[in-house]
């Protein structure tokens, strides 16, 4: 192919302007064409969700127990949502710092395994990760809890939290990392108080996504949480989530009521997915701005 | 920083005493960590283990082979076979590629070379917040917006092509796998546009550049460097795609139509592997239809660990292993 550069780069003629031409109109085109449903979908979703948000009682009351009555907030369903993914966030954070630090302080072929086992878990779907919470710990316990759901959430967000903390502490400059050596640090020192803090933005980055992950999650909670329409606390009941409370309004979509408890729900959790989201990618923004002025 | 405050005087401290608190302190270090990795690595073996041993019922009755082929998925008549539902994860996720692939690779290509280069990190995650939306929602949407404004032309589809080939003809309901495809190249084309970005920006700078010094026009960039050394990447991206395809549920469930069986034609109503699983979980009360379900999700492991351990090989054997983007 490179032998006939002479053929392929003749003097630019106007067809070969042409096609380059083309290529930038379709490159644009195809730029567009991805945006159009995330305009489309979150227009839609604010205009018809937000006149329920506006109002405080959307937040703090709870569903009626027929979907189709109306009145009535997501209270149960925020609280559950907060609740659960809390939980899975205090399970996988310290979880997946260790074996990210583990695969880079140890190494060897447990941490080539433990990797291997994240790197599999990460494109698993979710729905498959419901499945392992339901046969080992709902069926175990003998019923739907919001702790199983918990537990799913926390396998959801474990490879996003291993894999960026990985990356991060593989990042540290060298000479730091050699300044921790000399000055004689002991190993689990020099990551607890040199390497950790230094990555610090974009371990918390990796978090937030991980959080935006789980929190927007259906699949897995519908064999673990289950869903609950009454409000609750307590981890050993079934739950309710948002995406729960979306998805099962949204089935019943032909009653007015329902829909528009699952728009106002919905618009909820895009703002704060999106929220969580955006923060994350603002630190890491924010990181490489301060690394590109030194 | 008051640490340097706290430090033992150097002679109050020999330096064996000094080096036996190191010792130490690496060794509890090194333990927790490997208690806590050993931990998550044999609870998560023991989960997988698990979800195979709640389904054996399932294929010791049909075998193994005979309940992937099966084609009837009768609860009612405790008789089961995963194939319509492998079939119509295939051929959604198939659809959704044939759809995303060139839209991705084009995305990638504006934003490595294209855009302004002042544009392509805003623009970038723009196209990262299309993977931030909750599948639930898209499905929301997909139900209520989607489906009924695609009605048009799926019908201009099925009353002319669907004429001479079966296979885009009617029925035309609505809800099908022509929609769950739509729906899953939407959610796709961030991931695959990520992957294909990172790789085409990590081609070599001087012969983009000897190109241009050449006289070439930006499309002969892409034609004759970018796309030929980025090939390998690309089909890994495309793989790691066809993975999230396939297990993508939510809002495939809520726009596939729910048909146990095989829809001839794309405009059909009928199930994925994970949108049957989810759909009838919750009402699963007949003999053996609780473990069939949970087999059908042992076949989507299956078939996902293979597709990702695929993308991951390619990946590792053509871009020297780079994690980042997965």
């Amino acid at each position: 192919m490179a032998s006939d550069v002479a053929t392929v780069f003749a003097p630019t003629s106007a067809g070969r302007r042409r096609k380059a031409r083309l290529f930038v109109i379709l490159a644009a085109a195809a730029f567009i064409l991805a945006l159009i449903p995330l305009i489309a979908v979150f227009g839609y979703i604010f205009v018809n969700g937000v006149h329920s948000l506006l109002s405080i009682d959307f937040l703090i009351q709870d569903p009626p127990a027929d979907l189709s009555a109306t009145g009535g907030g997501v209270r149960n369903a925020l609280i559950g949502t907060l609740e659960m993914t809390g939980l899975a966030t205090l399970i996988a954070v310290p979880i997946g710092l260790a074996v990210a630090v583990f695969a880079i302080e140890v190494g060897g072929g447990l941490a080539r395994a433990a990797r291997f086992l994240i790197d599999v878990l990460a494109g698993l779907p979710s729905i498959v990760v419901g499945i392992f919470v339901y046969t080992s710990v709902v069926v175990t316990q003998g019923h739907f809890s919001g702790l199983a759901g918990s537990l799913a959430l926390a396998i959801v967000m474990l490879p996003v939290v291993t894999v960026s903390a990985e990356e991060i502490l593989r990042l540290t400059p060298r000479p730091i990392a050699e300044g921790a050596r000399a000055l004689g640090l002991a190993r689990w020192r020099a990551v607890l108080s040199v390497f950790v803090p230094i990555g610090l933005s974009g371990i918390v980055t990796g978090i937030l996504l991980g959080v935006s992950r789980a929190i927007g999650e259906t699949a897995p909670l519908i064999f673990t949480s289950l869903g609950n329409n009454f409000f609750t606390l307590d981890i050993n009941q079934p739950m309710q989530a948002l995406p729960l409370l979306i998805y099962r309004n949204a089935l019943n979509s032909g009653f007015a009521t329902a829909r528009d408890r699952a728009f106002g729900a919905a618009l909820l959790l895009i703002i704060i997915v999106f929220g969580f989201n955006l923060v994350g990618r603002w630190l890491t923004a924010r990181r490489r701005l301060a690394g590109s002025s030194r | 920083m008051t640490e340097s405050a706290g430090l033992p005087e150097p002679n109050a401290l020999g330096l064996g005493g000094l080096r036996r608190r190191r010792w130490t302190g690496d060794l509890t270090f090194r333990a927790v960590l490997s208690v806590l990795t050993v931990a998550i690595t044999a609870i998560l073996g023991v989960m997988m283990v698990e979800s195979f041993i709640s389904a054996s019922p399932v294929y010791q009755k049909f075998g193994i082979i005979g309940f992937v082929t099966g084609g009837t998925w009768a609860p009612s008549f405790t008789v089961y076979g995963a194939w319509a539902f492998i079939y119509g994860t295939l051929l959604t996720s198939l659809l959704a590629l044939v759809i995303a692939v060139p839209v991705s690779v084009l995305i990638a290509l504006l934003l490595t070379e294209l855009a302004p280069a002042r544009l392509r990190a805003p623009l970038g995650i723009a196209v990262d917040l299309l993977a931030a939306v909750p599948s639930v929602v898209y499905g929301l949407w997909g139900l209520l917006v989607l489906v009924p404004a695609m009605r048009p032309l799926e019908q201009g589809i099925a009353g002319t092509l669907g004429r001479v080939i079966p296979f885009f003809g009617p029925p035309t309901p609505g809800s099908s796998y022509f929609a769950a495809g739509v729906i899953l190249a939407v959610m796709i084309v961030p991931i695959v546009s990520a992957v294909t970005r990172e790789v085409f920006a990590s081609t070599p700078r001087l012969q983009r550049e000897a190109v241009l010094a050449l006289g070439g026009t930006r499309w002969d960039v892409a034609r004759t460097v970018t796309l030929p050394i980025g090939r390998a990447g690309l089909l890994a991206a495309v793989v790691l795609g066809l993975g999230r395809a396939m297990g993508e549920t939510i809002a495939v469930t809520m726009v596939i139509g729910n048909s146990d069986n095989i829809g001839k034609s794309i405009f059909s109503p009928g199930f994925t592997l994970a949108s049957v699983i989810a759909n009838e979980f919750n009402e699963a009360t007949e003999t053996l239809h609780p473990e069939a379900l949970i087999a059908l999700g042992t076949v989507l492991l299956v078939m996902s660990v293979l597709v990702n351990g695929a993308a991951i090989a390619i990946r590792n054997r053509f871009t020297g292993g780079s994690r980042s983007g997965f």
